[in-house]
């Protein structure tokens, strides 16, 4: 078996702590963002990420070609 | 680095890892599409998003809206702004959401990583070809 250094071991746990997710989510945090981004709510979530672009013409943009000089 | 968008941002958070993310890059997400993850925080949209997001803890929306750097990092858009006028002016398209996504798609390897098909975009997706930028699918439903 292939001994295993401290950096290895070190970077495992680094691994760990990221798959693991924010620690300052709640469980019930997590409910209710599984629910709106994938859950029952995620046609509501990506139809509101949809109307920040239509409001918002600075970050969704419009045809530069529609500008008057 | 790995140039991610909103809803695998809030997957990394969750814990819930897309087995397609390697966990060894550095996940980031451009400042445009925090931005929108923060309108959900501030401005959640519909009545019914608005009375869900309301209920998270004080700390859950602090990971939200300053994300753990170990998990998830925000980019820093200075670097990428030139970049990406260019490409709004070459394509004749404002958005700075889809030109600042393309231009980090360029600076970080070429690639982007969606969470869902219906978050990518028509243009993006065509632009992002011509640039010969691979645009990824993790954890779609």
């Amino acid at each position: 078996m292939e001994p295993v250094t401290i950096g290895e071991e070190l970077l495992e746990e680094r691994r760990r702590r990221r798959r693991a997710g924010d620690p300052r989510l709640t469980d019930a945090d997590r409910e209710i963002l599984r629910r709106v981004t994938r859950g029952d709510l995620a046609e509501e979530f990506q139809a509101a990420l949809d109307a920040d672009l239509v409001n918002d013409p600075l970050l969704g943009g419009h045809d530069l070609d529609d500008d008057v000089a | 680095m790995l140039v991610i968008d909103e809803y695998l941002a809030v997957d990394v958070l969750l814990g819930d890892w897309p087995a397609a993310l390697s966990d060894d890059d550095t996940l980031v997400l451009p400042t445009t599409r925090h931005f929108r993850l923060l309108q959900r925080v501030h401005n959640p949209g519909t009545r019914q998003l608005t009375g869900i997001l309301d209920r998270l803890s004080a700390t859950g929306r602090d990971s939200l809206r300053h994300p753990h750097p170990e998990v998830l990092q925000i980019l820093d858009p200075r670097p990428l702004l030139d970049e990406a006028a260019s490409i709004g002016a070459r394509y004749r398209t404002g958005g700075l959401l889809m030109v600042e996504t393309l231009a980090a798609g360029l600076a970080y390897g070429h690639q982007l990583w969606f969470g869902t098909q219906r978050n990518v975009g028509r243009r993006l997706a065509e632009i992002a070809a011509e640039f010969n930028i691979t645009i990824n699918l993790a954890g779609d439903i």
